[in-house]
């Protein structure tokens, strides 16, 4: 007596599901120039470090004896395996089975994602192709009547929310990703999408039928909508270069929020003081500058280039968030780009702003902040979408803050936006070129002095007198004198500077880390 | 093949930099607005041949808005 006839059964049930849609179903994928979910996480993971969870499930057809005759996969593919030696959970629809719309065992395998993530405190990847539920019923046998979830069910809806707080979340959007993918795909700290992707809540059809709108499924949702909706952080070259992105993002990070990030060895000098730091600002208010020539002067360059990666550049583009390291340690990096508005916080760079500094929290990064700012958009369109209320929301997510922050004040800080900038407890290097107030000069003294520069022989010439005599009240110095700032420095010192703070900082954290949690907020 | 080049941000037109006719490289300024008191250059994003100029100094642009026509030289013509 022996099992070997159940054995091979086995083998036979896991060889039926891992021809997915079929050879055709797959072949027709690959035509389109995209990979199947096996081949993604192939690419995704180490080599053969993929163990997967529930090979079996599927739905069985049987033949007139009652044996089985076929299994159609579940079409999402599920399981752990290793990103850089590290263990993820990873998963995906099956686009070549019904175009990625659950079956039955594929709802359950893609709901489980995230408890797995939970359970096991470790990151969460998903690689997303396919669309939400049909009309004829979600994850049902068609034969028989829906009859929906008990009630005494936990929404699947839940998980995907809890897993933010606890886990880093990953995820791509690789081909359309319609519906309940498409939630799931943004129910994520990163998100990436390829330049085919689209992401809707409905397809084509659905809007024409609606509201008329004849638009194609990019018009709807592609990567020139979605990159600057905030839906999607980054765009892709291709699929690989989708997973390379994935596994840089979660090398900074850790496992889960009750552990730190781990430093790596650094071999770029701590003590590095880059010259051109010195002359980056230009002396003309007018000229802009590049913020990330600054960022990257700073952060630890490696042997495979920068450590700074940006993130969400597309939206709210006069606000930069990235990760990078800084003598081996992970940090968030914030900073203002004076090419958008003067770096002026518009409602999308807040909202940018606040995401981006509750995820620092949420994983203990500390964080840089590079300050040029001019103050909060102004303007109609600035008045409409409700800037002053995100805007304070972001300030109000910087002050709550629990992570050590520095702030480099390049040039600007004027107005209520400048808090944003300025973390609790934060220390405070300003650049000579800074400048502070409550207002910048050139708007500011056209107002406050305007009937004086009208009554003036030459309003021109006295409104430069005046804007030049007001210019040396905005100036460092006197900031420094009264101890208002840690330290006026040369530019160049800025990366020993802070290289030397955060060590200090992160030697102080003897709290053991645990998720972050904050109340309400404007 | 033609491509357009839309400003990503609202201002004046301040500068007209480049005419038409002009061989530019990426990144290449095309035009300066004058945008939150900042002299801010809109650059194409691919090499090209300025076909056409769509705006003219001291005209006000929206975020978006063309401003430019290019023959793009990396492709025969």
């Amino acid at each position: 007596m022996s099992w070997h006839d159940e054995i091979a059964e086995i083998k036979r049930r896991r060889a039926l599901a891992k021809q997915q849609g079929g050879a055709d179903s797959v072949e027709r994928h690959h035509q389109k120039g995209r990979l199947t979910i096996r081949e993604r996480i192939d690419s995704l993971l180490d080599k053969d470090s993929f163990d997967e969870i529930g090979q079996s499930s599927g739905v069985p057809e049987f033949n007139d004896k009652g044996q089985l005759s076929d299994l159609q996969p579940a079409n999402f593919v599920l399981g752990i395996g290793a990103v850089n030696t590290r263990k993820v959970i990873v998963g995906g629809e099956d686009f070549t089975l019904k175009g990625g719309s659950p079956n039955p065992a594929g709802l359950r395998k893609s709901v489980y994602a995230e408890q797995l993530a939970l359970q096991y405190k470790i990151p969460l990847i998903r690689l997303h192709e396919g669309g939400g539920g049909s009309v004829g019923g979600t994850g049902q046998d068609k034969s028989h009547r829906p009859i929906g979830e008990p009630v005494f069910a936990v929404s699947r809806f839940l998980p995907l929310a809890q897993t933010l707080g606890v886990v880093p979340v990953a995820t791509a959007a690789l081909g359309p990703v319609a519906g309940l993918p498409a939630s799931r795909l943004v129910a994520s700290h990163f998100s990436v999408m390829t330049e085919n992707a689209a992401v809707l809540i409905a397809g084509p059809q659905v809007v024409k039928r609606a509201l008329g709108y004849d638009l194609t499924k990019e018009e709807l949702g592609g990567p020139q909508v979605h990159l600057k909706s905030g839906v999607i952080d980054n765009l892709a070259v291709d699929e690989h270069d989708a997973m390379q992105q994935i596994r840089r993002f979660l090398s900074y990070l850790p496992d889960n929020a009750w552990q730190r990030p781990k430093k790596i060895d650094c071999h770029d000098p701590v003590d590095r003081c880059d010259d051109a730091l010195a002359h980056i600002v230009p002396k003309n208010r007018r000229q802009p500058f590049q913020m990330r020539e600054i960022i990257e002067h700073v952060v630890d360059q490696t042997s495979e280039g920068s450590s700074f990666f940006e993130m969400r550049r597309k939206f709210g583009p006069s606000l930069i968030t990235g990760l990078a390291r800084l003598n081996g340690h992970s940090v968030g990096v914030i900073g203002n780009d004076c090419l958008f508005y003067a770096g002026a916080m518009t409602a999308a760079a807040a909202q940018k702003l606040r995401r981006f500094v509750d995820f620092c929290n949420s994983f203990h990064l500390p964080v840089l902040s590079f300050v040029d700012e001019p103050g909060f958009m102004i303007g109609p369109d600035s008045e409409a979408s409700g800037t002053i209320r995100l805007g304070t929301e972001a300030i109000s997510a910087v002050l709550q803050s629990r992570v050590p922050w520095a702030s480099v004040h390049v040039l600007k800080a004027f107005g209520v936006a400048a808090q944003a900038h300025f973390g609790p407890q934060g220390y405070v290097l300003s650049w000579p070129s800074a400048a502070s107030g409550a207002l910048p000069i050139e708007g500011g003294v056209a107002v406050a002095f305007a009937r004086e520069i009208a009554a003036a022989k030459d309003p021109a010439a006295r409104q430069a007198e005046l804007e030049n005599m007001l210019a040396a009240s905005q100036s460092p110095f006197p900031r420094a004198e009264g101890f208002s700032v840690h330290d006026i420095i040369d530019p160049r010192e800025t990366r020993p500077k802070l290289a030397a703070w955060l060590d200090l900082s992160l030697a102080a954290q003897t709290d053991p880390p645990v998720p972050f949690t904050f109340t309400m907020r404007p | 093949m033609l491509f357009k080049v839309k400003s990503e941000v609202a201002g004046v037109v301040w500068k007209i930099i480049a005419s038409v006719g002009d061989d530019l490289d990426t990144g290449a300024a095309i035009i300066i607005l004058e945008s939150m008191k900042m002299e801010i250059p809109v650059p194409t994003p691919r090499a090209g041949t300025l076909k056409i100029l769509h705006v003219a100094e001291t005209d006000m642009i929206l975020e978006g808005q063309e401003i430019a026509t290019f023959l793009s030289l990396d492709e025969p013509t």
